[in-house]
């Protein structure tokens, strides 16, 4: 039996009186250090008109702090070979920088300067400029790129608008043109607390150091007062009645239909048998869209599907196809859609295959400290434990294939399915 | 949670400056055994046993610049048709018997050379490997197949003309090279070019390209490299062929001046903007110190590009620069996207950072930070295996020394202002930027006019490409 190998082979786990979870996982392989740090809140804590503030929010955490100034947190890291960025999805926002290891408490000083004194170096000039730079990353990766916008329109049709996921992370820009200070002031009280964030160590340190480390810089943070209630309604049952569909004509140099399934979280025990018929159906040439609809019928440039780790209530399952010149988006979601239609019949050598694919691309992730440390952050985070990691492989060995086929007989019908159609502008 | 909660922080902190360093471990580079087979194929191997995963990588020294007169593209679908099937395996019992033992394998065409690999847990390496042999050495390039690969580069043309980086890209690349030299075309070929490939031709570049002596196996991971020569010896020892791919010849046109070319993209709300001009060769002697000057300028996220478009004007998500090196000189270059209204403003600053770096130089603090930055981030970009394969077949293809990684971070600590400096004052030529600003050119042009961009050196000459697509073809 394989396992994850050896590091993850020691992760202790602790928790600092202001409720700062801390989890450690050392290897003393090469001489780097990963500090990765979940906050649990992201864009489906937004208030409806306030979509895009989480990230926002994120920008903002980079802007200095009190003993540090406004790019300081770049400058202090790069000086030394470190790297760092953060990111906002659905249900977390993340921060995380890997270093040379001899240099790991200036990253958990930056850290914990920022969730303790973020306050202090706010400024209105600093919140215009950071404003600007995210209206031009809206404008960059959705506004002026071909199916920008499908999964504004992905969403829309598959959560109802009281659901938590009804809108992107990105946000709408009048929304974040709104923004005010008093809003970052709000949302860093009620998110930005250590009660509210785990904080993972990985790779060459030594943990009794490392654990005084994080206690001298994060305990005296005082824990947060109490969470806002979570926004929108997240029950939403594993249907949408019919299939719920939109065609844009647009400027896109191929066809291609986004086509989603409501299907059960992250956190939940069936999320492995999704899992599974996720890869059967699109991860790979040997899966079912690849090898009928990109090799077999020949009208797709690509197919491939995925299966998204969200924890509110529901997630959704993704199917993207691209055709060749000469298809119709129309076309693409009647192929596609009859591979989800004929799911249950998945058998036990497709199980398999996409079972082995997992496990290794399991272990390649795992090479790398800052992607080890994250995928410890997001169980310690949606499990309370982040030991649940190592299980993950040994769950998935367990899907029998007449999970799978139940899986996909239950969530992937035509009732349960939103669909976006690209069509080239001028195509007849 | 499993342990209980701890104490809380005993004493004060001084939280006003970073805490001093701890003890440096130092990093060492995977040593790698070298060998050659009988028939001149190389072979490194590097032991590296974390996890229970092996990668292997063919890699040949020839890439789209052996492209034959006319036939752009045909290294790179070549090299994809190779997956179409073996004399003994059907394209499609390949594709199984790869994913069978969870298997990933990969194909990438550079300029400079073709690389092939395969990823999986290190127990099905054996199996991995004889399928890469046979893959190489057995192709059929069968009719159907080969035109489905061809159909889906040809959808992949489509996709770059309406992607502002990758239009950008490709424009820059022209006007820089000129449609004349391979490296003003865009790589990968155009739907000319792609249209007229048989699968006979790519039999003929496969028989005169693919051959042991001018090719590396790697293998890395959690194998024994004694077991792992065998091996190689096994799969690649009779691998006869005369192959030898052409040289590239000739070279870009001399540089015209500072130009701007708007090329217009209806709808755009953005400026997609590239500027530079030739660079230099992977095999400068002064390619490290270079790397120190652009830092600086453009190559992390403190650098000078990004903090003053960013983080002081807010004209942009990120701007960055870099130097891409290959065999013969490639582009130098400054790349942002802006917000269509500050595109004057946003292309002055541009224009005065690199004037600025490259008159004044970099101070002892900026050439500190970047040699900091450059030897310190090091251990960081070997952490996978394909990143340590990857490595050492560059090194491969680019002919560095043996010793190149595991001096490093020496070479670079070692940088000076004024090595750096020089670097970037022979390397960079603010007076032959030229430019390309991919837009909505009723709002571009406009925004550039209204923008005072004459400069010493002399003014830019403006020219609107209505209707720009990259070709392979004079006219």
């Amino acid at each position: 039996m394989r396992d994850m190998g050896a590091a993850l082979a020691n992760i202790s786990q602790d928790q600092l009186d202001n409720g700062l979870r801390l989890v450690m996982a050392p290897d003393a392989g090469a001489p780097v250090v990963a500090v990765n740090l979940w906050y649990a809140v992201g864009s489906r804590d937004e208030p409806p008109g306030s979509t895009g503030f989480a990230h926002l929010f994120e920008h903002m955490m980079f802007q200095g702090s009190a003993h540090v100034p406004k790019n300081g947190h770049f400058e202090h890291l790069e000086r030394v070979g470190g790297s760092a960025n953060a990111t906002t999805w659905f249900d977390r926002t993340n921060y995380f920088q890997t270093l040379p290891s001899h240099h790991l408490d200036l990253a958990l000083w930056l850290e914990s300067d920022r969730m303790g004194w973020m306050l202090p170096a706010l400024t209105e000039e600093k919140l215009q400029n950071q404003r600007n730079v995210v209206l031009n990353e809206r404008r960059e990766r959705y506004e002026n790129q071909p199916y920008g916008n499908w999964d504004e329109r992905l969403q829309a049709l598959l959560f109802a608008p009281e659901h938590p996921y009804h809108h992107t992370v990105i946000g709408a820009a009048e929304d974040i043109e709104a923004a005010t200070l008093d809003d970052v002031r709000a949302f860093f009280r009620a998110f930005y607390v250590p009660d509210n964030a785990v904080l993972t160590l990985c790779g060459d340190f030594a943990p009794e150091d490392a654990r005084a480390g994080v206690r001298r810089y994060f305990g005296a943070i005082p824990p947060g007062q109490s969470r806002s209630p979570a926004q929108g309604k997240a029950e939403a049952g594993f249907s949408t009645g019919e299939t719920m569909r939109v065609e844009v004509r647009a400027r896109v140099p191929l066809p291609r239909v986004y086509m989603a399934a409501k299907v059960p979280p992250f956190t939940s025990e069936e999320f492995y048998a999704g899992q599974v018929a996720s890869a059967c159906l699109g991860a790979g040439r040997c899966s079912r869209l690849h090898d009928r609809l990109v090799r077999g019928a020949r009208i797709a440039k690509s197919a491939v599907c995925h299966l998204l780790p969200l924890t509110a209530g529901a997630t959704m399952l993704v199917v993207v196809v691209t055709g060749l010149p000469g298809t119709t988006a129309a076309e693409l979601e009647e192929a596609a859609g009859r591979e989800l239609d004929d799911a249950a019949s998945l058998d036990d050598g497709e199980v398999a295959r996409s079972v082995t694919g997992m496990e290794t691309r399991a272990l390649r992730s795992l090479q790398a400290v800052g992607e080890r440390a994250d995928l410890l952050s997001m169980y310690a985070t949606c499990f309370g434990d982040a030991g649940r990691a190592r299980e993950d492989l040994a769950w998935l060995r367990q899907v029998g294939t007449d999970d799978v086929q139940a899986w996909a007989k239950t969530y992937l019908h035509e009732a349960n399915r939103a669909v976006v159609r690209y069509e080239p502008a001028g195509a007849a | 949670m499993t342990g209980g909660p701890a104490n809380s922080a005993s004493g004060p902190v001084a939280r006003t400056d970073p805490p001093p360093s701890g003890r440096v471990r130092p990093f060492r580079f995977p040593e790698a055994t070298e060998a050659r087979l009988a028939n001149g194929m190389a072979v490194h191997v590097a032991s590296k046993a974390a996890f229970p995963l092996a990668t292997a990588v063919l890699v040949v020294k020839a890439g789209e610049a052996a492209a034959p007169a006319d036939k752009d593209g045909l290294p790179s679908l070549c090299a994809n048709a190779l997956e179409g099937g073996t004399t003994s395996l059907s394209a499609r019992q390949l594709a199984l018997g790869f994913e069978n033992i969870g298997a990933a394998f990969a194909v990438a065409t550079t300029w400079d050379a073709t690389s092939l690999s395969v990823s999986c847990l290190a127990e099905h390496l054996p199996r991995a490997m004889s399928l890469l042999a046979q893959l190489v050495r057995e192709p059929v390039f069968d009719d159907d197949e080969f035109d489905r690969f061809k159909a889906r580069r040809l959808a992949a043309v489509r996709q770059r003309a309406m992607d502002p980086a990758a239009l950008a890209a490709d424009a820059h690349a022209h006007f820089v090279f000129g449609r004349r030299f391979p490296y003003g075309r865009p790589l990968g070929g155009v739907a000319e070019t792609l249209a007229a490939l048989a699968p006979a031709d790519a039999r003929a570049f496969a028989e005169s390209c693919y051959g042991p002596g001018h090719a590396a196996l790697v293998v890395v991971g959690d194998i024994e490299a004694e077991e792992t020569l065998e091996a190689a010896e096994r799969a690649w020892g009779d691998w006869r062929s005369s192959a030898s791919p052409p040289e590239l010849s000739g070279g870009p046109p001399a540089a015209d001046g500072r130009r701007i070319h708007v090329v217009h993209r209806p709808g755009s709300v953005q400026s997609e903007i590239r500027t530079g001009h030739v660079g230099v060769s992977r095999a400068a002697p002064d390619y490290i110190p270079l790397q120190v000057f652009n830092l600086i300028l453009g190559g992390a996220f403190s650098s000078r590009l990004n903090l003053n478009l960013r983080e002081r004007r807010g004209f942009t998500y990120g701007a960055r620069s870099g130097f891409a090196a290959r065999r013969s000189p490639g582009p130098f270059f400054v790349s942002t996207s802006v917000e269509t209204a500050v595109t004057g403003p946003a292309l002055r600053e541009v224009f005065r950072e690199v004037e600025e770096m490259a008159r004044g130089g970099p101070t002892i603090r900026d050439v500190e930070t970047a040699t900091g930055y450059l030897a310190g981030v090091f251990p960081l970009k070997f952490q996978s295996l394909g990143q340590l394969a990857g490595a050492i077949a560059r090194q491969f293809v680019y002919d560095l020394p043996g010793a190149y990684y595991r001096r490093f971070q020496e070479s670079v600590r070692a940088v000076t202002q004024e090595q750096a400096h020089h670097a970037g004052r022979a390397h960079v030529r603010p007076d032959e930027l030229c430019t390309v600003v991919v837009g909505d050119a009723g709002k571009v042009v406009p925004a550039l006019s209204e923008c005072d961009l004459v400069l010493p050196g002399g003014a830019a000459r403006l020219t609107v490409h209505e209707d720009f697509a990259p070709s392979a073809f004079d006219g």
